[in-house]
């Protein structure tokens, strides 16, 4: 019951903090989002220099073996720099749950991404409503494995990706088959890869899906329970997004601090009229459960414990609470929010982004209330 | 980083766990739990968490984080996270000691001399229930307003004014007292912190009857109180600082005394009862409790390791006390939607005896005591984000000035 970082997790926290400060200044983001389709890979290769990108991946792969938590602390790293790297996805989406179930031919592809040669993705998100528990793409029995075919939209860094890890469910004879995670390559034939916009200028690209796949490339093998996989996935999916945005929203308000307490109107710094600083201290108060919420849950994941509440309550208000967040400093730069040359947009659209990203609050929310108030479940414990 | 309860702290909470079963009643979360109201129910209250203060004391669990010079055992705060944790779970209290163990005591012991920390030993015992004579009718907010006089006499100070909010007065026989002792000095400048005898001639005591049909303020009046001056608290003239780590600690208190009046599954219990756990929107809501309630507990965790250490709570104080404060009122908005038309209902002639009720019209003395939602959020800019103070008019004057333009 100690919230306090260990000295080791400070040493990770303080490494991340030194590589994404020195090589994600707001000049080099802006050239990576305009020019380079926002994926910066000179900061990759510090990241897999610093043996960052292997931080909680087994050290028999060449990885640091840490766990959740110490990833949470370099996420909230990048967040806080906004810097463009598909940590998220390559780390979170695609190495864990490799390391976790994946083969030993699987695991393999590990190695590339402790060098920083590889870059991973997973495609959860599906149109319309959001639940990433039922997929819809299909899964057919080929003589020598599998055929895939589907649609899976806004995928994130894909086009950047050597590998994709998609959910399908397994045709059957009769109803619904089990689900299983699918190892894709994206340049295969019968893959397109289409990159979209974003309005926070991340990468995204949907995914059409007419391939065959080997045996071979079903996550954990032919007989792993792929519905376990990905529940697996999305709790660290989401606890990972928590940790982002708990960055996306520490910046944001040192910067909004900063910024009312330099500029100037009627003769005095506008933080100190009470209609500012009130706003600004609001965003202080959602902030700090923020962190105590994620922490709380990536611990509890690490340690093997429940985590159902606990996921679902760091996301309600990671979503919740970030985007009140983002938009309180927003406001409080005034025009300059709006200015595009200005950095504090960028931490709006992040948090945005972060908010909505499998499921927004309103959907935690409603699971939560299930779980703990509706008469089929029973009483909160 | 740790959360979840180690072997250490599952083998204290075992242990706490069994001694609270030989000795207190499990609370039922069925059963009703207004908080008492009229004056009878109120000094059976206050005797009930005398006697459960000395089983306490008895048992070797009062004050768990307290240094063993002060009477206490020395322990670490995560047990007495673990004992409050466990402790809510019984039907027993120690409110009537909040102000003597959660504010009057870690200020004596930072700023006490020897003499004045005697007290500490008799607080845990349960003999001691202390006031805190802090707020008057024209020094709320601006509490450093404050114009209650103190003039030294010989080896005492002579004390007039009057004084209000006063919590639990009626109790008491000790409190905490701030009084200006130079008129002449900036407001900040010429308070003095004083302990004061509640049974001292001059003093008397009016309750307040507040809109929860509950008198738990009181006016007190102090009409020539003679103080010896060996009950100053550190330096004539230099109070205000020491009121400093008192209100640190109030707003600790506040923002950690959830579970006292209520808890969430309670609140879950009572939708049940009006079959109202079956729309998503109520559903919803009561989500919205427990996730609030968890960050409490959690955001607990680190205030307490802070007083524990000695150290002022900071700027964590009014984050749990501002984040307290609006969970509070939005579980009495919620419960009494919840209850529908039965939700206009009061005392007797509402469901559990009205305690949704009291929760609902509670808020404001939550939200208002210990410093409004406003100061708290001026005390979040000023010292957790850095921001400049607001511009003060009467900072730098002497009092006596400032007092008489606004007179």
């Amino acid at each position: 019951m100690n919230f306090d970082l260990s000295d080791e997790q400070n040493v990770v926290k303080d490494l991340a903090q030194q590589i994404f400060e020195g090589h994600a200044p707001v000049e080099r983001v802006k050239d990576i989002e305009r020019n380079h389709g926002g994926f910066d890979e000179a900061l990759w290769r510090e990241l897999a220099k610093a043996n960052l990108l292997g931080l909680c991946l087994p050290e028999a792969l060449g990885g640091s073996g840490y766990g959740l938590v110490e990833l949470c602390l370099l996420l909230e790293q990048q967040g806080r720099r906004v810097a463009p790297v598909p940590l998220w996805a390559t780390v979170v989406l695609g190495a864990l749950p490799i390391a976790e179930f994946g083969t030993d031919e699987q695991r393999a592809l590990l190695e590339g991404v402790i060098s920083g040669d590889v870059r991973l993705t997973a495609a959860l998100s599906e149109t319309g409503a959001d639940e990433a528990l039922r997929p819809s793409v299909v899964a057919t029995r080929t003589a020598t494995g599998w055929h895939l075919h589907g649609f899976k939209p806004t995928v994130p860094a894909a086009q950047f990706a050597q590998r994709v890890l998609v959910p399908a469910r397994q045709e059957a004879s009769a109803g619904d088959g089990p689900i299983g995670i699918f190892l894709v390559d994206p340049t295969a034939a019968g893959v397109t890869v289409e990159p979209v916009s974003a309005t926070s200028n991340q990468p995204f690209a949907h995914l059409t899906l007419d391939v065959d796949v080997a045996a071979g490339d079903r996550l954990g093998g032919a007989d792993a329970d792929g519905e376990a996989q990905l529940r697996w996935l999305l709790e660290r999916a989401l606890v990972g997004l928590c940790a982002l945005q708990l960055g996306v929203c520490t910046a944001a308000i040192e910067q909004t601090a900063a910024y009312t307490s330099t500029r100037t109107q009627f003769g005095k710094p506008l933080s100190t009229f009470q209609g500012v600083a009130h706003q600004a201290a609001d965003a202080f108060i959602l902030t700090e459960p923020m962190r105590v919420t994620m922490l709380q849950a990536a611990w509890r994941l690490m340690h093997g414990l429940s985590s159902r509440q606990e996921v679902l309550i760091a996301k309600y208000w990671a979503s919740e609470g970030g985007q009140k967040v983002v938009h309180l400093c927003q406001h409080l730069h005034g025009g300059m929010g709006s200015d595009i040359d200005y950095p504090i947009h960028r931490y709006f659209l992040w948090g945005v982004q972060n908010e909505t990203t499998l499921g927004a609050g309103s959907v935690q929310l409603a699971r939560l209330g299930t779980l703990i108030a509706s008469d089929a479940v029973g009483a909160a414990s | 980083m740790d959360i979840g309860d180690s072997p250490d702290e599952a083998a204290f909470r075992l242990e706490a766990r069994t001694w609270l079963e030989q000795h207190a009643k499990r609370r039922d979360p069925s059963a009703r739990h207004r908080p008492a109201s009229t004056d009878a129910e109120q000094d059976a209250h206050a005797k009930a968490c005398q006697d459960w203060q000395r089983v306490l004391y008895a048992g070797g669990w009062a004050g768990l984080t307290w240094p063993k010079q002060f009477g206490g055992r020395g322990g670490k705060p995560w047990q007495a996270a673990i004992f409050a944790e466990e402790q809510s779970k019984f039907d027993v209290s120690t409110g009537v000691f909040s102000v003597a163990h959660g504010m009057v005591a870690p200020t004596l012991m930072m700023h006490g001399d020897d003499r004045q920390r005697g007290h500490l030993d008799a607080m845990l015992r349960g003999d001691e229930v202390w006031a805190q004579l802090f707020s008057e009718p024209e020094a709320g907010s601006d509490l450093a307003n404050l114009g209650t006089r103190a003039v030294l006499d010989g080896d005492q100070w002579v004390v007039n004014g009057q004084k209000v909010w006063t919590s639990g007065a009626q109790h008491s026989q000790y409190a905490i007292l701030l009084a200006r002792t130079d008129p002449d000095a900036p407001k900040h400048a010429g308070i003095t912190y004083f302990i004061v005898d509640m049974r001292s001639p001059g003093i008397e005591v009016r309750p307040l009857r507040q809109i929860t049909g509950v008198a738990h303020f009181n006016e007190v009046f102090l009409t020539d109180v003679r103080i010896p001056v060996e009950n100053v608290v550190g330096e004539v003239n230099a109070g205000w600082k020491i009121a400093h780590t008192t209100l640190s600690n109030e707003r600790a208190l506040i923002g950690g005394s959830g579970g006292n009046a209520f808890t969430v599954p309670e609140l879950i219990e009572m939708a049940r009862r009006y079959h109202r756990t079956d729309d998503p929107v109520v559903r919803q809501g009561l989500a919205q409790a427990h996730i609030r309630a968890e960050i409490l507990k959690y955001m607990g965790y680190g205030v307490r390791t802070s007083i524990s250490r000695g150290v002022m709570p900071g700027p964590g104080a009014s984050v749990m006390k501002l984040f307290f404060a609006r969970h509070w009122a939005a579980v009495g908005s919620l419960a009494v939607a919840i209850e529908g038309a039965a939700g206009m209902l009061w005392g007797d002639s509402a469901s559990d005896d009205g305690l949704w009720q009291q929760v609902f019209c509670q808020q404001y003395a939550i939200r208002i005591g210990g410093g409004t939602d406003e100061i708290q959020g001026n005390v979040i800019g000023e010292r957790a984000l850095g921001l400049p103070r607001e511009p003060s008019l009467d900072r730098d004057l002497p009092w006596r000035e400032t007092r008489g333009t606004k007179a």
